[in-house]
Order: structure tokens, then C-alpha cells, then sequence
């Protein structure tokens, strides 16, 4: 892909901490007085990707893998250590008001808005920031408050909402200069699941009316299978997998499960593989996947099966696979 | 006794925290040597254009100010931290975990927390009040000495009353502690005599906030300025304020336990 | 240039409603902050009634005068303080600040504008208080009224530059108390807060000449009270912008390279 194409590239890019170095017990206190050890930290090592212009990327891995670094040198808050980024045509580092009106970043929990005032008079204010038209303004906000579901919270003072409102809120605020490119980190993060829901929705819906690039972390995968085609994994800093989600079951996968449905609900199945779950005749194995086929010909040879059925497992379990996987390397 | 017991106890935990906070050390002794500085430089000015300030000389207003800082210590690192501690936990619903103690809670809420570098202060204003009172070359004898300690314990005692008062509303009305803002800003009356002030704010900063008590009357026992009936005053005015302090506590109490049940 | 008016104009409303909601907490503030230049006052008063009635070119009536006046300019120097900047970093404020288009200096500045609106509403009351008890001797001429208005803004911004220029500092360490107690001891005493720069010893007035405290301070006060010539009220305006011009230049270099250091650090 050439950079004309792209809304994000990202070549070779790296981050390295010089974090000071300090052992336990008032000694060492001391000591580092005088003499400071430090230690360098890859926080990103080496990663290049591209997003394409309205794609919704899911960014994963665990805690400390990265993520949060790459994404703010993405949206200029970092500089790099070595490699280049292109966001928009821009190198984010250099912060171009042009640039910052184009983009947004939001972190879960991480409150833009004015505490002791309502939100509505927030957005007037993010309107005289990002500059935006006077009607232009008023629809969007309109819409968004629509979209929400913020009619009636908007009025009331920031400290008096939800957990769950704020965020809301604190989207929609992020959201009002209608930028091209969105960086979400943990969007939903400490929400309940209807809440976390709505947002996902409306990520959703921004995408899809304003072709909007969006780049996402989150914990929750039901996030991630709801909202993107594509992921990446990164671990220890490095890239593991980029490519569709669906992709990434087949390739991490080291087990499948086998649903059976038994005639007899008394036969034990333990020789097979492992049994997840047992209900009446329905059981669930989890097999590796190389016998998968080997292993569906004997049960369907020995024993008297009414229904059977394979699948992946849950996305949950091969991203824990993965990581798992990494951490033995 | 209860009150030492705990105190003891509590004192020793602090001091084994704040210790590994050492730079905290340095930094507060600068900021006293500034804050002493900045006294001095007062008084200096004060000076370069009289002789004396409502009687006082220069050397004796030096007294007033050793006491104030002395006690100004005393109360940071004492009454102060356990005023804002006992507030923040009525705030936050965690006062439970102390009334759950099995010992007095008054006491208890009174003595749970130090900021041990503030004793800086006291070490300072002593030095302040030797240096004074060598200066004043009036030969201090015991009397004067055991009615300065007599006068400042008492002055300790209603400027904590005081403050638990105050603190105790806030089991009333959550948000008190502006009132203890204010508090700082009138104990910056004590550098001075009281006696300079016009009647009515001498009035209130005899009674309504104790700081004529808790400095000028300390200061007037070493500068012989002392009678016996301000002495007794002093003495009927903390037992008065001890006694209102411990009844507003309880009652607080019983409508903390209500509001919470 | 109307993007940025209009930007000032919402973040003062916001100020505004903001602190209104905190009338009562701001009372008690301001009651707190009125006990130092009535313990001053008095001082000085005292003094000048056992010097028969003048010093340093006060007399009692004049010394309350500025020091009612003091209540009001004291309201107009309070600023983002420097401190703030270690919670700012601690709590993500500053990167939210740095992804948006405008320079965070504009918000601060259109805050504490706003803020300063309420400020005055609610200290009328308590100006008129002091001056029932204090009876302060105050006869401004119409360019003196003019000339302060003019001041205290000019002080408010003096100030904010000089303070959002000493926070900046806070990019590259976080143990800065030291830093800040240092320059407020030094602001106390040669800005006209303690006293009047007129009662200083004659090398601490040469000095204050030198350094920018007393056009945030004593300047506007001395400007109502009628201790300045018109011509002298003109230096100061001059002054003024000498030192908004010094402590933006300040800020745009420690700005530049603080954000490069923080954003090589870790935001």
C-alpha cells in the first residue's frame, strides 16, 4: 500500500524508556542518590502496519504490551524513538493544529470534561477549541445526543453522573469536531454490559456515517468481534498477528472444541479429550486441533452420537493461547 | 492511662513511615528557615520605623513570635492532621473503622496521626524563645518557667478544642473544611500581641478563636507580664471548652451512628 | 483572532458558572484571606498613630486605604498556581491539553478571567465592610480610577506568565516545592504585600525596581490611593509590558523544551 492510500502508516516504529533502576530498603534509597542505574524498556520494538481510510483496526494485547504507547505516539503525546508515522499525511509529533482538529483520543476514565458544570456547556467549549461552525456544531451534537440516549443528562453537572453516563458523555465531547481519526483507548473499560453496548453502537455508527478511521484497545472482546473486521496483537512490544480476527482463531487455535450429542448420556467420553462441560447427553471436548478430524471419526465409530458439531474456541481463549504461547518463547 | 498508651503507639508508626520520606526532612526545614525569615524581616521593618508596638518591645515581640511558631508546630503536627484525617474519613464513611476500636474514640480520633517533620517548628520557635529571652537579660526564674509551660499546655488544649469543635460540625455540614482555612488565616493574628488589635476582633480572638491564649498569654509569662487571674482565666476558659468539646462529640456522634445505621 | 475571542469568551462563561456554584466555599476563602491585611493594618496603623500619624509617607487613613485596596488586587493575582502542573501531568490533564488545537496558556488565562469576574461581585460586600470599620482615606481621581482598572489586569497577566513560567519547571523535576517557596518569600516581601514598598529600606526598594513583583502588587494599589504622579502611573504601564513580554518569551522557550522532554519521557 502506498502512504496516499493510507490514513495511518506506521514503519518500524520504536520506543524505548530509560526507567531508573532501584532495588528495595532505605540502602538503596540512598545509594541511588548518588548513583543512578538505569535500564532501557522496549515499550514498542519494531512495529509497522498500515490502516486503510474507514477500516476499524482492534489493537490487542495484555497490560504493558504496548498498546497505550503506540497510540500516543500515534496522537503526537510521544515522540518516537526511531521509525516513522504518518497519520493523515501529518507526522503526529509535531502536533499541527491542522492535524489535532483531525483526530481525537480517548482514554477510559481519563475525564476532558469540566467536573462541576454540565457537559452541554463543555461542548460549547470544545466548539470554540476545534473551531467548529456554529450549525454544524448544533447538528452534530444534536445527533449525538440523540444517539446516546444523553437527552436530560446533558444539563446536569458532570460530578452527577454514572460511571457509564460520563463516558458516554465524555465520547461525545471527544467526538463533536467530527474527527477523521479516532484512537479509543479502553473505551468501554469498568461499564456495565448495556452500557458498553450503546457505545459500541455508536463507535459503530460514527464509523459507518463519517467514514471515519478508528483504532481500538479494549479488554472486552466482545468489543473488538463486534466492531472490527481486522486486529493486531502486539506483546512485549512486538507485532504477533495482523489480519482479520477470524484469521487469528484459525492460526492460534491450539485446540477445537467438539460438541457431541449422546443417545447414552451415561457414556464417559475422558479417553477422547478433555470434557469442558457436561449436560444430560451433551457434552464438550476440547481437543488439539491437529487430531480434531481424527478424533471426530472415532467418537462418530465407537460410540452412538445423535448430533455433533466442532468449533473454535472463544476468542477470549486463543488470545490467552497466544500470550501464553509468546510467554514460553 | 488510654491517652498515652495510644498516643505512644501511634506516634511510633508514624515516625517508622515518615522516616522513609527523609528528603521530606529537608524540605520542611527549608521551608521553616523561610517562614522564619520572612517573620524576622517583618519584625526588622517593623522596627526600622519605631520602638515599640503597643507596648512591647522589639525583643519581646521576638518572644511572641517563638511562641507562635512553637505552637503553630505543635498544632501541625498534632491537631491539624488528625482534624483533616477525622474530616476526610466523616466524608468518606470510613470513620466506622475507628469507632469500631475498643477504646475511647474521642482519644482515639485525636491522636491516630503525626507529621513528624513539623516538629521542626517546635525545635525552631524554642531556639527563637532562647535566643529571646537571653537577649532580654531578665533572669527567668522557675515560676516564670513552670507558668509559661502552665499557659501553653492550656493554650494547646483550647486551640484543640477548638479545632474538634469545628471538625465535629462536619458531621453536621460535610463540607468544613473551609473553615479551617480560615482558621490559618486568623492564627496569623497571634504573631502579634493581641493587644494591638482593635476591642472587637481582641474579643474574638480571645474567645471565639483562642489565639490570644495560646500565644500572647504564653508570651506575656515570659516577658513578666503575667497575672495570676489571666493564668486562672486561661485555665477555667480550656476546662469550659474541654467539657463543650466532648459534648458536641458525643452528640455528633450519636448522629453520625444515626445517619449511617 | 474572533476564534480566540470567542474561545476566551466560552471558557470565562464556564469560569464563571463554575465558581458560582462555590459561593459559599469562595466567602469563607476570602474571609480567610482578609485576617493577613487586617493583621497588617493594624501593625501599621498602630504604628503610625505612636509616630504621630505618618510613616512612610501613610498615614492611618491611607494605610487602610491600601490595604482594603490589597483585598481586591489580591483577588486579581491569584493564578493557576504552580503546583498544580504535578497533578496536571499525574492525571492525564496535560496530554488532553496537548492533543488540542490551542495553546493551553489561552485556557488558563480566559479561566482566571472569568473566575476574577465572580471574584469582584462577591468581594463588594466585603470592601464595603472594611471600609465601615477601617474608615480609609480615599479620594481617586478619575485617571487614577481609569489607570487602575487598567493595572490590575496588567497584573493579573504579569503574574500568570511569571507563575505559568515557574510550573513549567515542574516538566523536568517533580521536587519543586522548594523552588516555589522560595520565589513566594520573595514575592511577599518585595511586591507591597507585606507593606507598602515605600516602608522598605532603601537597597530592598532599589532591588524590588529590579524584579517584577510589585507590578503584580503594590503598583495598582498605589495607583488608587493616589501615591503615584501620572507620570510614574505611565512607567508603570510600561513596566508591565515589559514583564508580560519577558515572562511570555519564558514561557515559549521553557514550553518548547519541556514538552520535548515530556514527550520523550512518557506522557
Amino acid at each position: 500500500m502506498s502512504i496516499s492510500t493510507t490514513t495511518i502508516h506506521v514503519k518500524d516504529l520504536r520506543k524505548t524508556y530509560v526507567v531508573p533502576e532501584r532495588d528495595a530498603g532505605l540502602k538503596a534509597a540512598i545509594r541511588s542518590l548518588v548513583r543512578r542505574t538505569s535500564r532501557e524498556v522496549k515499550a514498542v520494538d519494531n512495529i509497522s502496519f498500515d490502516v486503510a481510510p474507514g477500516e476499524v483496526v482492534g489493537f490487542l494485547g495484555p497490560n504493558g504490551a504496548g498498546k497505550t504507547t503506540t497510540l500516543k505516539m500515534l496522537s503526537g503525546l510521544l515522540y518516537p524513538t526511531d521509525g516513522a508515522i504518518s497519520v493523515l499525511g501529518h507526522v503526529p509529533s509535531r502536533r499541527e493544529k491542522n492535524f489535532l482538529r483531525q483526530i481525537t483520543l480517548v482514554m477510559g476514565q481519563r475525564n476532558q470534561l469540566q467536573w462541576d458544570i454540565p457537559a452541554i456547556d463543555s461542548f460549547e467549549l470544545n466548539r470554540a477549541i476545534y473551531r467548529i461552525p456554529e450549525a454544524e456544531f448544533k447538528r452534530t451534537r444534536d445527533d449525538f445526543i440523540e444517539l446516546l440516549d444523553l437527552q436530560g443528562l446533558v444539563n446536569k453537572p458532570v460530578r452527577n453522573l454514572s460511571l457509564g453516563e460520563r463516558m458516554k458523555m465524555e465520547i461525545a465531547g471527544a467526538l463533536l469536531h467530527r474527527p477523521k481519526v479516532l484512537f479509543l483507548d479502553e473505551p468501554t473499560i469498568g461499564l456495565d454490559v448495556t452500557m458498553q453496548r450503546r457505545i459500541r453502537k455508536f463507535i459503530a455508527e460514527y464509523n459507518h456515517r463519517y467514514s471515519a478511521t478508528v483504532l481500538l484497545t479494549s479488554h472486552y472482546m466482545a468489543d473488538v468481534e463486534a466492531l472490527c473486521r481486522r486486529v493486531i496483537v502486539i506483546h512485549h512490544g512486538q507485532l504477533l498477528f495482523d489480519g482479520e480476527l477470524s484469521a487469528l482463531a484459525r492460526r492460534f487455535a491450539a485446540y477445537k472444541t467438539i460438541e457431541v450429542t449422546l443417545a447414552d448420556a451415561s457414556a464417559d467420553l475422558g479417553v477422547y479429550g478433555e470434557v469442558v462441560e457436561k449436560d444430560a447427553g451433551k457434552v464438550k471436548l476440547r481437543v488439539p486441533k491437529a487430531e480434531t478430524s481424527r478424533i471426530t471419526a472415532r467418537l462418530l465409530a465407537d460410540v452412538e452420537v445423535t448430533d455433533l458439531s466442532v468449533e473454535d474456541p472463544p476468542i477470549e481463549d486463543v488470545i490467552e493461547t497466544v500470550f501464553a504461547q509468546e510467554a514460553v518463547l | 492511662m488510654d491517652l498515652f498508651r495510644l498516643f505512644w503507639l501511634y506516634l511510633r508508626v508514624s515516625v517508622m513511615n515518615e522516616l522513609q520520606y527523609r528528603v521530606n526532612f529537608f524540605v520542611q526545614v527549608f521551608q521553616s528557615l523561610l517562614a522564619l525569615i520572612t517573620g524576622l524581616v517583618g519584625l526588622a521593618l517593623v522596627f526600622s520605623h519605631t520602638n515599640e508596638l503597643g507596648g512591647w518591645s522589639r525583643t519581646e515581640l521576638l518572644v511572641v513570635m517563638g511562641v507562635h511558631i512553637l505552637m503553630g508546630g505543635v498544632i501541625r503536627t498534632v491537631i491539624q492532621p488528625n482534624m483533616e484525617r477525622l474530616m476526610s474519613d466523616v466524608q468518606e464513611g470510613t470513620l466506622d473503622y475507628a469507632l469500631t476500636k475498643p477504646a475511647d474514640s474521642q482519644i482515639l480520633v485525636s491522636v491516630r496521626q503525626f507529621r513528624i517533620w513539623q516538629t521542626i517548628d517546635i525545635v525552631m520557635g524554642l531556639l527563637v524563645l532562647l535566643v529571646a529571652v537571653y537577649q532580654l537579660q531578665l533572669g527567668i526564674g522557675v515560676l516564670q518557667t513552670l507558668s509559661f509551660v502552665v499557659a501553653l499546655l492550656l493554650g494547646a488544649l483550647m486551640i484543640y478544642s477548638f479545632w474538634l469543635i469545628l471538625t465535629t460540625a462536619a458531621f453536621w455540614v460535610v463540607r468544613v473544611e473551609h473553615v479551617l482555612e480560615l482558621f490559618q488565616g486568623v492564627y496569623q493574628a497571634g504573631r502579634w500581641p493581641v493587644g494591638i488589635y482593635p476591642a472587637w476582633l481582641q474579643t474574638g480572638l480571645t474567645f471565639l478563636v483562642p489565639v490570644a491564649f495560646a500565644v500572647t498569654v504564653p508570651a506575656e509569662a515570659l516577658t513578666g507580664r503575667l497575672t495570676l487571674q489571666t493564668l486562672l482565666g486561661a485555665a477555667a476558659l480550656s476546662a469550659l471548652l474541654l467539657v463543650l468539646a466532648r459534648w458536641i462529640w458525643r452528640t455528633g456522634l450519636r448522629r453520625y451512628s444515626g445517619a449511617s445505621a | 483572532m474572533r476564534a480566540l475571542l470567542d474561545l476566551y469568551l466560552k471558557t470565562m462563561k464556564l469560569a464563571i458558572v463554575e465558581r458560582f456554584q462555590y459561593r459559599v466555599a469562595e466567602y469563607f476563602y476570602m474571609i480567610g484571606m482578609i485576617a493577613e491585611p487586617v493583621i497588617y493594618l493594624v501593625v501599621w496603623t498602630t504604628i503610625a498613630e505612636s509616630q504621630g500619624g505618618v510613616v512612610g509617607g501613610y498615614t492611618a487613613g491611607e494605610f487602610a486605604a491600601y490595604y482594603i485596596v490589597w483585598t481586591l488586587v489580591r483577588n486579581m493575582n491569584i493564578v493557576f498556581t504552580p503546583y498544580g502542573w504535578e497533578f496536571r501531568i499525574q492525571h492525564g490533564q496535560l496530554s488532553g491539553m496537548l492533543l488540542r488545537p490551542v495553546h493551553p496558556l489561552h485556557y488558563d488565562l480566559a479561566f482566571f478571567a472569568g473566575w476574577k469576574v465572580v471574584a469582584i461581585i462577591n468581594w463588594l460586600p466585603i470592601a464595603a465592610i472594611l471600609t465601615l470599620i477601617f474608615r480609609p482615606t480615599l479620594d481617586p481621581t478619575l485617571l487614577e480610577v481609569g489607570g487602575f482598572f487598567v493595572a490590575i489586569w496588567g497584573a493579573y497577566l504579569v503574574r500568570s506568565m511569571l507563575l505559568w513560567a515557574l510550573g513549567l519547571i515542574t516538566l523536568w523535576t517533580t521536587r519543586v516545592g522548594a523552588i516555589f517557596e522560595l520565589y513566594f518569600t520573595l514575592e511577599l516581601l518585595l511586591s507591597g504585600r507585606l507593606v507598602p514598598i515605600s516602608l522598605l529600606p532603601a537597597w530592598a526598594q532599589q532591588l524590588a525596581d529590579f524584579l517584577p513583583f510589585q507590578w503584580a502588587f503594590g503598583y495598582p494599589i498605589e495607583v488608587l490611593i493616589g501615591q503615584l504622579t501620572p507620570q510614574q502611573i505611565l512607567y508603570g504601564f510600561g513596566m508591565q509590558a515589559l514583564w508580560i513580554l519577558i515572562g511570555l518569551g519564558l514561557i515559549a522557550i521553557l514550553w518548547r523544551f519541556g514538552i520535548r522532554r515530556y514527550s520523550a519521557v512518557g506522557a
